[in-house]
């Protein structure tokens, strides 16, 4: 199978993917340089040492000063997701109904390639995006033990799997929705409903207690929800990602087989 | 003869919304068959049917013998497509869409392509978003044409073009069928259609109404006679021959349309001592507007019919 799909995918996001990850480099080393600033300083644990519901909105929770909490508090459970499912649910939307709703996407659907095809080549695109900002991010946390943030890299390398595969998933979903609609709109809406809901209940689930039982629905909770920067990422928790994003992949290549296309 | 195209029963609804509706017809090797109608009769839903990117309602097609909705990888290998809107990405170059599709086509020989961008003065280093319409359009037809293929579906293919550039295209169809390959075309475009189809179907909201020869169709056709008269005459003495409608009758002047022998219509005439007459065939958007105006949507004609035309070729 020759890769021209997914060639051209990447070079029609050559810009957004450089800048986005640019950015997020730029960021993280902001982050990172920042700690030995904020390490003793003790006062801000105060924010989550009685289960603020406002700080676990902004998935903050527990210290804010070990290594793990501040880069939770300012990396993993937040900004990294966002930038992550701004690209993927972005591309996700766009790579098959927004193309097809520009037109575009004729260019691919009337040369002899299977639509399935099509499809692999969009989600192996989607993959590569999300795992380059996901790497490229942590390539600049791995710089932080020369500010005194030391974390094992296996746990760092654990959680940015599951932020990767996090980002695919959702990506995952936003094509399947296009798949099944035909329309960017629709699968830009649900999918980011559908993550906006599921942040919540992971982030909520730690001090608010009727949430708790739903945890295990968000994908936040399997991919960095759970203690990951400090354990790495669970076999459970990486199955658990892999089998939803397995099923997306079907549910969108059986879509899209069954989609008209312009 | 052997059919590239077939359809039987073609049928497409969006929702509540028609799109065809019970396509019956076959394109055969080596012809230019003309798709007519106007905007919105169906002619870009049934290219999609055919090209496997529509799924069908109901009723079947095939396209070099298989189903396109199960093989469209392999009419595609021996198809080139000219979409009627043409969308190509606005930062990409017209070099960097051609190599796209050479490179996806698997097209190791490059001098097809390379005559058709300098017979149509490709421009191939810009991006696309900084062309006009008629340069975008020659990336498509460079995209259509260049692997050779044995069937072309264009969907109006010269929009946008200029005289110039749409007689080359002209040009281009018929050596593609000189050599046996097969033109489904698309357009709206009467004159056009007129210079290069060998058999046309019209399509109205969805259905085929005719499907003959251009030559046919004229035949068949009812012919237009004008009269002149010195002085006022009663239309009614024309009205009253069978086949004969009055289309205008002003003072000395009469026009009628005519489907049967002429000799009773002279000899009408000849008792009223006509100053001037001129009769000719029906040109083909005088065919086409006749078949507009005179057919219903639903087949049944009313008035003063065209002869009935077969569906099937």
């Amino acid at each position: 199978m020759s890769p021209d799909v997914s060639l051209l995918d990447l070079r029609l996001r050559r810009r957004l993917l450089i800048g986005y990850t640019i950015g997020m480099a730029l960021y993280a080393l902001v982050i990172v340089a920042l700690y030995p600033e904020f390490k003793n300083t003790t006062s801000l644990n105060n924010l989550t040492k009685h289960g603020s519901t406002a700080a676990a909105l902004f998935g903050v929770t527990g210290s804010l000063t070990s290594p793990s909490g501040w880069l939770n508090a300012n990396l993993y459970q937040n900004f990294l997701p966002l930038i992550m499912l701004l690209i993927t649910i972005g591309y996700g939307a766009s790579c098959l109904a927004g193309q097809d709703e520009d037109g575009t996407l004729s260019l691919v659907t009337t040369v002899p390639i299977a639509r399935r095809n099509i499809l692999v080549q969009k989600v192996g695109t989607l993959a590569l995006q999300a795992v380059v900002l996901a790497v490229v991010t942590m390539l600049c946390v791995v710089v932080g033990r020369g500010f005194d943030l030391t974390l094992p890299v296996s746990s760092l390398a654990g959680v940015s799997v599951g932020v990767a595969l996090l980002g695919i998933d959702f990506g995952l979903l936003a094509i399947a929705v296009g798949s099944w609609t035909g329309s960017r709109g629709m699968a830009l809406g649900i999918t980011a409903s559908v993550a906006a809901a599921s942040f919540l209940l992971s982030s909520l689930a730690p001090v608010v207690a009727w949430v708790r039982p739903a945890k295990y629905a968000s994908l936040f909770y399997w991919s960095i929800g759970n203690g990951q920067l400090d354990g790495g990422l669970t076999l459970a928790s990486a199955a658990v990602l892999v089998t939803v994003g397995v099923g997306l992949l079907a549910v969108s290549i059986w879509a899209f087989r069954r989609l008209d296309l312009h | 003869m052997t059919a590239v195209i077939t359809a039987d029963g073609l049928t497409k609804t969006f929702g509540m919304n028609r799109g065809v509706d019970g396509l019956q017809f076959e394109v055969t090797k080596g012809e230019v068959f003309g798709f007519l109608g106007p905007n919105g009769s169906g002619k870009s839903t049934t290219i999609r049917l055919l090209l496997g990117l529509y799924h069908p309602t109901s009723g079947t097609s095939t396209v070099f013998g298989q189903d396109p909705m199960h093989n469209a990888p392999e009419i595609l290998r021996q198809s080139g497509y000219l979409p009627g809107e043409l969308a190509l990405h606005p930062r990409l170059t017209g070099r960097q869409h051609i190599d796209f599709v050479a490179h996806a086509r698997v097209m190791n020989d490059r001098t097809v392509q390379d005559a058709l961008v300098e017979r149509f003065n490709v421009i191939l280093d810009r991006p696309t978003r900084t062309l006009s319409k008629g340069n975008r359009q020659k990336i498509g037809i460079v995209l259509a044409f260049m692997h050779r293929p044995d069937l072309l579906v264009l969907d109006e293919p010269t929009s946008g073009l200029d005289p110039l550039m749409q007689n080359e295209f002209q040009k281009l169809v018929r050596e593609t069928v000189s050599v046996g390959r097969t033109v489904f075309l698309s357009s709206h475009e009467l004159d056009e259609v007129q210079r290069i189809v060998d058999r046309v179907a019209i399509i109205k909201e969805g259905q085929l109404i005719v499907t003959d020869t251009v030559d046919g169709l004229r035949k068949a056709a009812p012919r237009t006679i004008e009269f002149r008269f010195p002085a006022t005459v009663d239309s009614q003495r024309f009205a009253s021959i069978p086949g004969v409608k009055v289309l205008d009758a002003d003072a000395g002047h009469i026009t009628l349309s005519l489907h049967g022998p002429v000799a009773p219509v002279l000899r009408a005439a000849a008792d009223l001592d006509p100053i001037d007459v001129i009769a000719r065939p029906a040109d083909l958007d005088e065919l086409f507007l006749t078949y507009y105006s005179d057919t219903p949507s639903d087949g049944s004609s009313t008035e003063n019919p065209l002869p009935e035309k077969s569906n099937v070729p």
